[in-house]
């Protein structure tokens, strides 16, 4: 199939973001927040259900990082200082890790309004990686960042089997320290293989589709070991990549290729933007064509509301024209 | 300076809530008066009683001006109550560094929030056309600092580097779409080429009219630096501050928080016409008194950038600008004789806030420049 969606947390609307600051601020009660999050919910799952993206999520607008639900629920880890989310002028809380991780109960569907997805969509879920869970933490614990790294693929498996069972049949795994490298330091073959194997723990007994979605930085400098990870679809952040070397490997899954660049106001022209999608499907698919995303390259919550709305349409729009080329 | 360890802020202080509501227009409670005007006598401000009229009076723009000299003169003036030998009007003037900038300068538009972390974001703006000058933004400000203190004036100046990585930008990239196929090139030359048209056309012009209007020593904040500490952004942070301060009569220094210093360390050097570095340190180090290596772990940091080779001056943060922990003027002082011992000569530091003092109240930045400007005169005693 030839798709589209959203690849992580959307921009809370404006009048969303004055509640939030209202309650900041002690102006309004928890209560009246909680019914602002569910009103503006509505309305960002709407706009996907609007655009008919193939899978749909709830917009996670309660998500303050991709890794505070886990951070806050897990037995184990606890909210540590700010620090920087890779290079970007957003933060998050490191995760501090004290004790061995343990899942006490349900940590995503608390803060995700599983009850509004419609009915007649498909469902997606974004989680955080267990390679990025473990590189952004502070681990006080475990002997090495592997260690922590199981550690939480074993949950987060728990955590995923719980999701699919409510009903969401596409899971994507948000890697973006899986990419990012700013000096140039690359990743070594070990260390790839312990993520391999972690994220086979990850989703050990699945049956849904699992996406590993990486962003911020080259995805070309993980191949050819990444077509082995044991997930259905790779995410490719095309404004970081090397395209003409990912166009050297016959990929035997799926992909889901950021074209909409997400950290960028600008509205790009879509026949561009197709004739990138079109030489990278051609490449990668000598024969057969596999399925195909067309997304955001990141979370679209580095841009103001409105125009991420528009970002979404013109995902849209380039998701049709690769389907009217490829599908007819 | 002819004494050891001058002290210096970095910028911001709080506004207050009668220069907040009254710059807005709205009218000001008895209470709210009654604090403005304590706050006149405790720091010896004269002529208290014409400030009390204009604080009762509807709102104008004359009155609004006037509440914008008022709350300078009173800034600045609790900078020199505290002891401070460098200062400025803390930024009584601006909204807040980015967009003080940005409003007053054309072909920007603001598209609006985004996240910076949990309920808290900042305005965003998108260049749309080339930017051109349009009205001065500091100038204005700086004469009136320099008309009200004898002291040193040192003006901070939002660097390019800043605002261009706080700004979405159209217009560069859409220009750049038919010339360079490869996206993360074509990002990357955008970026380049906004840079060095906005120094070209803004900000150089503006440092000309504050260096003609006589001053002395500019402040290029900078947070922005090592966001993406890549080489090539690093380099490219070089040479737009090099740009930027090239062939003025004018010291300039850089100011740089809450980042990666083993990624700034490498390229400091490189700076050109940069006298001083100030830093934050104090948010990363102990309270304990001690000038041991265990104790001042903060500070360890400075050993990078004396091994790179900067000789320089350092603006040393002793000041936490994110608490309102008071520091004792002993930890002060041994914050200071610690860095004194790593960078050998100490005549290269000034006892500094980390950053500005826009978060804390005005009673807590007031005692915390109380302790700045004792225990520097402790440290300059323990030296003599």
């Amino acid at each position: 199939m030839i798709g589209c969606y959203v690849t992580g947390i959307l921009p809370r609307p404006d009048e969303l973001i004055e509640k939030t600051r209202a309650y900041d601020r002690g102006r309004i009660t928890e209560k009246e927040l909680e019914e602002n999050f569910s009103k503006y919910t509505d309305i960002v799952i709407e706009a996907q259900a609007s655009l008919n993206l193939s899978f749909v999520t709830d917009g996670m607008l309660r998500w303050q990082d991709l890794l505070r639900p886990f951070v806050e629920n897990l037995v184990g880890a606890s909210v540590g200082s700010l620090a920087r989310w890779f290079n970007n002028n957003t933060f998050y809380r490191k995760p501090v890790i004290t004790e061995p991780l343990e899942r006490s109960g349900e940590i995503v569907k608390k803060v995700t309004y599983v009850e509004k997805l419609p009915k007649n969509r498909q469902w997606k879920i974004i989680l955080p990686a267990p390679y990025t869970f473990a590189t952004l933490s502070e681990n006080r614990y475990y002997k090495d960042e592997n260690e922590l790294m199981f550690s939480y693929a074993k949950i987060l498996n728990e955590e995923i089997k719980s999701l699919a069972e409510s009903g969401f049949s596409y899971i994507q795994l948000s890697d973006p320290a899986l990419t990012y490298d700013p000096f140039k330091s690359g990743i070594d073959k070990d260390t790839l293989s312990f993520i391999e194997d972690s994220l086979k723990l990850a989703v050990r007994g699945l049956k849904v589709k699992t996406c590993l979605q990486t962003f911020f930085g080259d995805f070309s400098k993980i191949l050819p070991e990444a077509l082995d990870f044991p997930v259905t679809h790779l995410g490719i952040d095309i404004y970081e990549t090397n395209i003409e070397e990912v166009r050297t490997y016959d990929f035997g899954k799926g992909v889901c290729l950021g074209l909409v660049d997400a950290r960028s106001s600008l509205l790009e022209k879509v026949e561009e933007l197709v004739g990138v999608a079109e030489k990278i499907i051609d490449s990668i698919y000598p024969s057969k064509i596999n399925d195909v995303f067309i997304a955001p390259n990141c979370d679209l919550e580095f841009l103001p509301w409105k125009r991420a709305f528009e970002k979404m349409k013109l995902t849209r729009e380039i998701t049709g024209k690769l389907e009217e080329k490829f599908l007819e | 300076m002819n004494k050891l360890f001058p002290t210096q802020e970095i910028g911001s202080l709080s506004k207050p809530k009668w220069r907040v509501k009254a710059y807005r227009g709205n009218p000001l409670s008895e209470e709210e008066i009654t604090e403005a005007l304590n706050w006149g006598r405790k720091l010896g401000i004269s002529d208290l009683e014409k400030f009390a009229e204009i604080l009762r009076e509807k709102n104008s723009p004359k009155r609004r001006k006037a509440i914008l000299e008022w709350s300078a003169k009173y800034a600045i003036k609790l900078f020199e109550t505290a002891g401070l030998n460098i200062l400025y009007d803390g930024e009584q003037w601006r909204s807040e560094m980015y967009e003080h900038v940005i409003r007053r300068t054309a072909g920007f538009e603001f598209l609006g929030y985004v996240k910076s972390f949990d309920y808290r974001y900042f305005r965003k703006a998108a260049c749309v056309e080339k930017p051109k000058y349009s009205k001065s933004f500091y100038l204005e400000e700086f004469v009136f600092t320099k008309k009200n203190t004898e002291r040193v004036v040192k003006v901070p100046f939002t660097g390019p580097y800043t605002l261009v990585d706080w700004t979405f930008n159209e217009y560069y990239e859409r220009k750049l779409v038919d010339k360079i196929k490869d996206f993360k090139l074509r990002k990357f030359e955008a970026r380049r080429e906004f840079i060095f048209d906005l120094i070209k056309e803004v900000l150089r012009t503006e440092i000309k009219k504050l260096v003609d209007a006589g001053a002395k020593w500019i402040q290029i904040d900078e947070p922005a630096v090592t966001t993406n500490p890549t080489d090539e952004e690093m380099k490219l942070f070089v040479e737009a501050f090099n740009e930027l301060v090239k062939g003025f009569n004018c010291k300039f220094s850089l100011h740089n928080c809450y980042s990666n210093y083993a990624v700034l360390a490498k390229y400091v050097c490189d700076l050109k016409n940069c006298s001083q570095l100030s830093i934050e340190f104090a948010n990363r180090d102990s309270r304990d008194l001690g000038t041991e290596d265990y104790v001042r772990k903060g500070y360890g940091d400075l050993k990078i950038f004396e091994e790179e080779g900067y000789n320089g001056d350092y603006g040393l943060g002793v000041i936490d600008v994110h608490t309102n922990f008071i520091e004792p003027p002993e930890l002060v002082r041994d914050r200071i004789l610690y860095a004194a011992k790593i960078v050998k000569d100490p005549v290269r530091i000034y006892a500094s806030t980390d950053c500005g003092l826009r978060t804390r109240s005005w009673d807590i930045s007031f005692k915390k420049l109380q302790s700045l400007v004792s225990g520097a005169e402790l440290a300059r005693k323990v030296l003599s």
